[in-house]
């Protein structure tokens, strides 16, 4: 089942769509796959796409292999959160929307800031 | 109760890491005046790759008593990083109160700068060795990062963001840690610091900078907890107050980051009487987080209480006495044994130019583990 989950995944995000996991039960969202709820155990589970937009949670910039590289905490607005990189300089609470980069024969998502920012 | 302690920290140790072991070990055996033979708990904790530079040591559990030549009836190995040296020495008094053993040895340390030199952080420990932390890497760590410096810078943001909290007050925690090291002698920074010179230091993760960062240093530390004080000049101390909390959420996932487990294992302390805080100083931020989460202050207000408080060791709430990790350095990225150490150096009356006159209860906070999901609070005292 985790294995099930962790294919749609990547089978998902290499189509640029941006999985998440809502507990049928509880309601609870979540990023990071598992095949239990981690709040109420349950395993009545299904796997959603996000429309992609969030806002940034927390960003911090530092001197990465290509230069100035930001990394963050993204809450997207169907109430998951997920650490990112992010394309440019952002504050605290901008609007970002995915993308989608290749890396390693794979597309992962990151963030890039919405209008003027 | 603990009758032997012994700590030793270089920059870089040329030797073996065994070798370096061996030598605090002996040390805190002779404070406590036991000998391998009376050792009979044995409790401890590693970091993969701070070994002589290798992933693991085939079953440290063989390996270090065998080195040592102790034999003991009892092994307990504690592996959430910062906290777990309080840990041991807890799970060490509990046993030897119950009757089980009679004398423990707890070490934590190893060497840190195999790793440094390779550049691998503790977080990125796995890279190096191609293994996994967590079943959700792919998803995560295919991410261009720095951690654990960027996840504190997150938590440091977002604290500014939503208290207010200025570069300036955070720099403040580095330069009263500095005023407290000046005279330690295990102090790896002895000169003076100033606001301007943390915030003028290298910018490594917005907003934490170079000064506001531990350093990663070669050392052990053993603590030896008997039944028999035989000749051992210490105070006969106790754990009047032990918590523990564990969040193994990923950070993402917490309800807010600017909390820590601290605020949980804390819960119920008396911080009355307390003549000295030992704070976990992996950062400055790290060190603000549990001022607040200890309830020193109220949640985001901690800028303010240092900005407005002298915790110098002469002032009216030390905190990190010694100057701390930022100061005395990291022994393969765990500070517990640099925290612990120091307590008992109070209390004991032994914290030569940084003495706190009349130190009878200090409270000592540990945090650690991968991303800040472990936290232990101990109130020792006679």
């Amino acid at each position: 089942m985790f294995d099930e989950i962790k294919k749609e995944y990547i089978n998902l995000m290499n189509n640029e769509k941006l999985p998440y996991i809502k507990c049928k039960s509880c309601g609870n969202v979540f990023f990071y796959p598992r095949d239990y709820c981690p709040k109420c155990n349950s395993k009545n589970l299904e796997v959603k796409v996000s429309k992609g937009d969030g806002k940034v949670f927390s960003i911090t910039k530092f001197q990465g292999k290509k230069g100035d590289t930001y990394y963050g905490i993204v809450e997207m607005d169907e109430g998951f959160r997920i650490y990112s990189n992010i394309k440019n300089s952002l504050e605290i609470g901008d609007k970002v929307t995915v993308e989608f980069i290749e890396e390693n024969g794979r597309k992962i998502p990151i963030f890039k800031g919405l209008s003027g920012t | 109760m603990i009758t032997g302690f012994a700590g030793l920290t270089y920059k870089k140790f040329e030797g073996s890491t065994f070798q370096l072991l061996s030598d605090v070990v002996y040390n805190a055996m002779e404070m406590a005046s036991v000998n391998s033979n009376d050792i009979d708990g044995l409790f401890f904790t590693m970091l993969s790759g701070t070994f002589d530079g290798k992933a693991n040591i085939h079953f440290p559990s063989f390996q270090i008593p065998a080195f040592l030549g102790i034999k003991p009836r009892y092994i307990d190995i504690v592996d959430y990083g910062g906290p777990s040296a309080l840990t041991m020495v807890y799970r060490a008094e509990k046993l030897v109160n119950s009757g089980e053993i009679d004398t423990a040895l707890c070490i934590v340390g190893g060497k840190g700068s195999f790793l440094r030199e390779n550049k691998v952080t503790a977080d990125s420990v796995d890279k190096f060795y191609n293994i996994s932390l967590t079943p959700f890497d792919e998803f995560f760590r295919v991410y261009e990062d720095m951690n654990p410096v960027t996840d504190y810078a997150l938590v440091a943001k977002r604290h500014q963001k939503l208290f207010g909290t200025t570069d300036e007050q955070r720099a403040m925690i580095a330069v009263n840690q500095r005023k407290n090291a000046i005279n330690n002698e295990k102090s790896l920074y002895k000169s003076p610091l100033s606001v301007k010179d943390v915030i003028s230091s290298r910018l490594v993760s917005d907003p934490l900078r170079l000064l506001e960062i531990v350093y990663p240093v070669d050392g052990f530390h053993a603590f030896i907890v008997s039944k028999h004080q035989r000749n051992s000049n210490l105070r006969p101390l106790k754990i009047h107050f032990y918590g523990e909390a564990h969040w193994a959420e990923m950070p993402p996932e917490l309800p807010d980051i600017v909390y820590t487990p601290t605020i949980e294992s804390s819960k119920g302390v008396s911080l009355e009487k307390i003549d000295a805080f030992e704070l976990y100083d992996s950062f400055t931020i790290t060190v603000l987080l549990e001022i607040e989460d200890i309830g020193l202050t109220e949640k985001g207000k901690g800028g303010k209480f240092v900005e407005e408080k002298d915790t110098t060791f002469k002032g009216e709430i030390p905190i990190n006495t010694g100057g701390g990790s930022l100061n005395v350095g990291q022994p393969a990225f765990m500070s517990g044994g640099v925290i612990l150490e120091e307590a008992l150096s109070q209390l004991n009356g032994m914290a030569k130019g940084h003495q706190v006159e009349g130190a009878n209860r200090v409270l000592v906070n540990g945090i650690g583990g991968w991303n800040r999901g472990h936290a232990v609070t101990m109130v020792l005292g006679e």
